[in-house]
C-alpha cells in the first residue's frame, strides 16, 4: 500500500455510503408514513365543510321540519311492530297447546280487531305527512341540482373556460317561498294528529284481554308505551311551531354529528347521515369479544410454554401458534361463514341451551362469529409478545424465588407475571391493534348490519350482526364517486381508525418502557 | 490418590451439617464432579476455593438441589445428606429442602418489589401473612443482616433502589427471614466494592453463630479472613480440605500450594 491515507479515505467513504444507504431506507419508511397521514388528512378534512353544508340544507329545505312529523309516524310503526310480535307469540303459544287454526283465529279475533284499528288509525296522518315529504324532497332535489351546477361552473372556471361557465344555468332558490306551502299545511297536520291521538286514546280505553295469560304483562307494557307515545304529541307540535328555518347550524355540529351520530345512512331519498357511532361500537364490540377469548388463551399459553412445558412441547406449541398468522384472513372468513357460523347457530338451537333468553340466535353471521375468528388472529401476537416478556424476566429472579422454597406456580404468579405485567399488557394492546384493523374477517362474518347493537339484551348483544369501521370502508369505497361527501366520510372513518391504532400503539410502547424500568 | 478426609468424621455427629459421599455429577456428557467426598461441620464457615470451572459452584448448588432446574444436570453416583437425611431420598421434597438450605447468589437479585416484600417473600409463599408476624420478621432479618438502620425509614420503597452492597445484604436478609439451617453463598462479594465486601464479611462472622455457612469464593483473602475450613477444588475433584489456617500455611498437596501462592488460577 503506497498511500495508506488514501486507502483510509476510501474506506471512510465506503462507511459513509453504507451508513447513508441504511439511513435512506429509514427515511423512506418515515416519509411514506408521513405521506399516508397527510393524504388521509387532505382527503378527509374536506368532509367537515361538506357535512356542514349537508346539515344546513337539511334545515333550509325543511327536511328537519317534516322529519319531526315523520318521527311521529315512525313511533307508530314501531308500536305496530311490537303488536305483530305479540300476535306471533300468542300464535306459537296456542299452537303449542295443540289448538286448531280455526280455534286460534277465533280466540285471537278481538286482539286482531284491536290491532287492525290501531294500524289504520294513522292513515290520515300518514297521508298528510307523505305529501309534505314529497314537497320537501322536491326542494332538496332542487338545491342539489343547484349545487351540482355551481360545482360544474367552478370546475369550468378552474379550467379557464369563463364563457362556458357563465352558460351553465344556475337557478336561485328562494327557500322561504318554497317552504311556505309546507308550513301552511301545519294546521292540517295538527288536526290529523289530534284525530289520530283521539282514536288511540279510545282504543286504549277498552283493550282486549289476551287468550294467553302469560303474555298479558307484555301487552300492558305495550299500552304503557303507547300512552307515553301520544303524550309526547303536544311537545312535537310545540317544537314544530317554534322551528326556525334560518336558525344557524354551528360548524361544530359537522364534527359532533360525525363522531356521535347514531346513524350511517347513505344514498337515501330523504337525508344522508354520516354518524360513525354504529361502526365504532361494532368495531369495539367485535374487538372486545376477540380479546375476551384471545387474552386468557394467549397469556396462559405463553406462561405454560415458557415456564411449565416440556422442551418437546415447547418445540411443538410455538411454531404451531405462530403458524396461525400465516393463514390468509379471507380463508378464515370463509371458514367463519361456512363452518363456524353454521355450527354456532346449530349449537344455539340445542334444546338444553334454550333457557338462555337470546338463544337460538337469529343470525349466523354476528359479532360473536367474527370475534371468535379475530381472537384466532390476535392469538399469535399476544402469545409471542407475552412469551417474550416472560422470558425476558431475569433468570436470577426465578432462581432466588426457587431458592426460597417457592413452587413453580408460586414463582410464576408472584414473580414472573408481576415482573412481566407491563410487557403482557403491551402485548394485549398490540393484539387489540391487530384486531381493530382487521378487515376481511369482519366484512365476511360480522353480519354487516349498520346499527348500534341493542345493549339492553345483556349478553345477547354479542350475537347481533354489526358493521365495522374497516368493513364499511372496504365495502363502500369502491362504489362512491371521487370527491363526494360520502367518499370523504369514508376517509374520515379511515382516519379515525388510524388515530385509534396510533393511540393503541403509543400506549403499548409506553407500557414496554415502564416494563424495562421496572426490571432495572 | 488418597481421598482427602476430615480429621475426625464420626458418622452420626450432630456437629456435621452436610455429608457428601463419593459424588459424581454430570451436565449432559460433561463429568463435572468426580467422586467428591466431604463433611461440612455445623455452625462453621466452610469456604470452597479453586479456579473457575473446578466444580465448586456446582457442588454448592447440589446442596439445595438448585441443579434440578437445569434440564441436563444429573447425579451419576453417590449421595448427599443434610443433617443425616439423604436429600435425593424418595420422601424429600426439594421445596422443603430449600426452606432449610437457603442460598445467596453471586449477583444480588432482589425482586422488583419493596424492601419489605422482598424480606417476607419466603414467608408469604408459605402462606404466613399475619401482619404482626411479618413486621417482626422483617425487623429481625434486617437487623441480623445489618441493614435495618439504613432502610428502616423506607421499607416500602423498591429494593432495586438500594446500592449494590445493600442489595446483597437485602438478599441475605431475605434468606435468613425463613430461618434456614444452612446458608449457601455463591461468591456473594464478587460484584461488590471493598467496603461493601467487608460489611458482608462481618455479617458472615456474625451469622455463623446461628447458621452453618458454605461460601464459594475466588478471593483468597476472603477465604482466609472469614472461614474456619477451606476446601480446594481442581478440575471437578476435591483436592484437599482442612482448617483454613493449615490450608493457607501448610497445605498437604502441591496443587493447593501452587494455587494459593498464585502460581495458577
Amino acid at each position: 500500500m503506497k498511500n495508506p491515507n488514501r486507502f483510509d479515505r476510501t474506506r471512510l467513504r465506503l462507511d459513509h455510503l453504507i451508513a447513508r444507504f441504511f439511513g435512506a431506507n429509514a427515511l423512506v419508511a418515515i416519509v411514506v408514513l408521513a405521506l399516508i397521514t397527510l393524504f388521509l388528512f387532505r382527503e378527509g378534512a374536506a368532509f367537515f365543510p361538506m357535512n356542514l353544508e349537508n346539515l344546513r340544507n337539511y334545515r333550509l329545505a325543511g327536511l328537519e321540519y317534516v322529519g319531526m312529523m315523520r318521527d311521529e309516524i315512525e313511533g307508530h310503526t314501531a308500536l305496530n311492530r311490537s303488536l305483530q310480535d305479540l300476535r306471533l307469540r300468542q300464535m306459537n303459544a296456542l299452537l303449542a297447546e295443540k289448538k286448531s287454526p280455526e280455534a286460534i283465529q277465533a280466540e285471537l279475533a278481538k286482539f286482531d280487531a284491536f290491532t287492525a284499528e290501531f294500524d289504520s288509525a294513522v292513515d290520515e296522518l300518514r297521508g298528510v305527512v307523505s305529501d309534505l315529504t314529497d314537497a320537501v324532497t322536491a326542494i332538496k332535489d332542487k338545491a342539489k341540482l343547484r349545487e351540482d351546477a355551481l360545482q360544474q361552473r367552478q370546475f369550468l372556471l378552474n379550467e379557464g373556460k369563463r364563457a362556458e361557465a357563465d352558460a351553465v344555468p344556475v337557478t336561485e332558490i328562494d327557500f322561504v317561498k318554497e317552504l311556505e306551502p309546507v308550513k301552511a299545511a301545519f294546521p292540517l297536520f295538527e288536526s290529523a294528529s289530534l284525530q289520530f291521538r283521539g282514536k288511540i286514546e279510545t282504543l286504549l280505553l277498552r283493550p282486549p284481554t289476551l287468550p294467553v295469560k302469560a303474555l298479558q304483562p307484555r301487552f300492558e307494557q305495550f299500552q304503557k308505551a303507547a300512552r307515553a307515545y301520544i303524550a309526547a304529541f303536544p311537545e312535537t307540535n310545540r317544537r314544530l311551531k317554534e322551528w326556525n328555518q334560518f336558525a344557524p347550524v354551528p360548524w361544530i355540529r359537522s364534527v359532533t354529528s360525525f363522531l356521535f351520530g347514531t346513524e350511517w345512512i347513505t344514498n337515501s331519498f330523504w337525508q344522508d347521515w354520516y354518524g360513525v357511532l354504529p361502526l365504532l361500537t361494532g368495531s369495539l364490540l367485535v374487538s372486545f369479544i376477540a380479546l375476551l377469548i384471545a387474552v386468557p388463551l394467549g397469556v396462559c399459553t405463553a406462561v405454560y410454554t415458557s415456564e411449565l412445558a416440556h422442551p418437546a412441547e415447547q418445540r411443538l406449541i410455538k411454531p404451531y401458534i405462530e403458524f396461525i398468522s400465516a393463514i390468509p384472513s379471507v380463508v378464515l372468513g370463509f371458514f367463519g361463514i361456512a363452518v363456524l357460523g353454521e355450527t354456532l347457530r346449530a349449537l344455539t338451537q340445542w334444546k338444553a341451551l334454550s333457557w338462555i333468553s337470546f338463544f337460538p340466535i337469529a343470525e349466523r353471521l354476528n359479532a360473536f362469529t367474527a370475534g371468535v375468528l379475530l381472537a384466532l388472529m390476535a392469538l399469535p401476537t399476544i402469545f409471542t409478545l407475552s412469551e417474550d416478556a416472560i422470558n425476558s424476566v431475569p433468570r436470577a429472579f426465578k432462581e432466588a424465588s426457587y431458592a426460597l422454597g417457592a413452587t413453580r406456580l408460586q414463582t410464576v404468579f408472584r414473580i414472573l407475571i408481576p415482573a412481566s405485567l407491563s410487557g403482557i399488557i403491551s402485548a394485549v394492546l398490540l393484539g387489540f391493534g391487530r384486531v381493530i384493523g382487521e378487515t376481511m374477517v369482519v366484512l365476511l362474518c360480522a353480519g354487516n348490519r349498520i346499527a348500534i347493537p341493542d345493549f339492553t339484551q345483556g349478553l345477547g348483544v354479542f350475537f347481533q350482526p354489526v358493521h365495522t369501521m374497516t368493513g364499511i370502508v372496504a365495502q363502500e369505497l369502491g362504489e362512491v364517486a371521487n370527491g363526494t361527501i360520502h367518499y370523504r366520510a369514508l376517509f374520515m372513518v379511515g382516519l379515525l381508525l388510524f388515530v385509534l391504532a396510533l393511540g393503541i400503539n403509543w400506549l403499548a410502547q409506553l407500557m414496554v418502557r415502564r416494563f424495562k424500568i421496572s426490571i432495572g | 490418590m488418597d481421598k482427602p478426609r476430615l480429621v475426625t468424621p464420626p458418622k452420626v455427629d450432630p456437629n456435621i451439617a452436610i455429608e457428601v459421599d463419593e459424588l459424581d455429577f454430570f451436565y449432559g456428557d460433561f463429568h463435572a464432579l468426580h467422586a467428591v467426598d466431604l463433611r461440612i461441620p455445623a455452625h462453621k464457615v466452610t469456604a470452597f476455593i479453586g479456579p473457575s470451572g473446578c466444580g465448586k459452584s456446582t457442588l454448592l448448588r447440589c446442596f439445595n438441589r438448585m441443579n434440578d432446574l437445569v434440564p441436563v444436570a444429573r447425579i451419576g453416583h453417590g449421595s448427599i445428606r443434610v443433617h443425616g437425611t439423604d436429600i435425593h431420598g424418595p420422601n424429600v421434597d426439594p421445596i422443603e429442602l430449600r426452606k432449610r438450605v437457603g442460598m445467596v447468589f453471586q449477583k444480588s437479585n432482589p425482586f422488583p418489589k419493596s424492601i419489605y416484600e422482598n424480606v417476607v417473600y419466603g414467608l408469604r409463599i408459605q402462606g404466613r401473612a399475619k401482619r404482626d408476624e411479618l413486621d417482626e420478621v422483617v425487623e429481625r432479618a434486617l437487623r441480623q443482616a445489618a441493614l435495618w438502620d439504613e432502610v428502616k425509614d423506607r421499607l416500602h420503597e423498591s429494593g432495586l433502589g438500594l446500592s449494590g452492597g445493600q442489595q446483597q445484604r437485602l438478599c441475605i436478609a431475605r434468606t435468613i427471614a425463613v430461618e434456614p439451617e444452612i446458608i449457601l453463598m455463591d461468591e456473594p462479594c464478587s460484584a461488590l466494592d471493598p467496603i461493601a465486601t467487608s460489611k458482608v464479611e462481618e455479617l458472615i462472622f456474625e451469622l455463623k453463630k446461628q447458621y452453618t455457612i458454605v461460601i464459594v469464593t475466588h478471593n483468597m483473602q476472603q477465604a482466609g479472613r472469614c472461614s474456619d475450613l477451606t476446601a480446594f477444588f481442581y478440575l471437578g475433584k476435591l483436592i484437599e480440605i482442612g482448617a483454613t489456617e493449615k490450608i493457607f500455611t501448610n497445605p498437604r498437596e502441591k496443587q493447593t500450594e501452587d494455587y494459593i501462592t498464585g502460581r495458577f488460577g
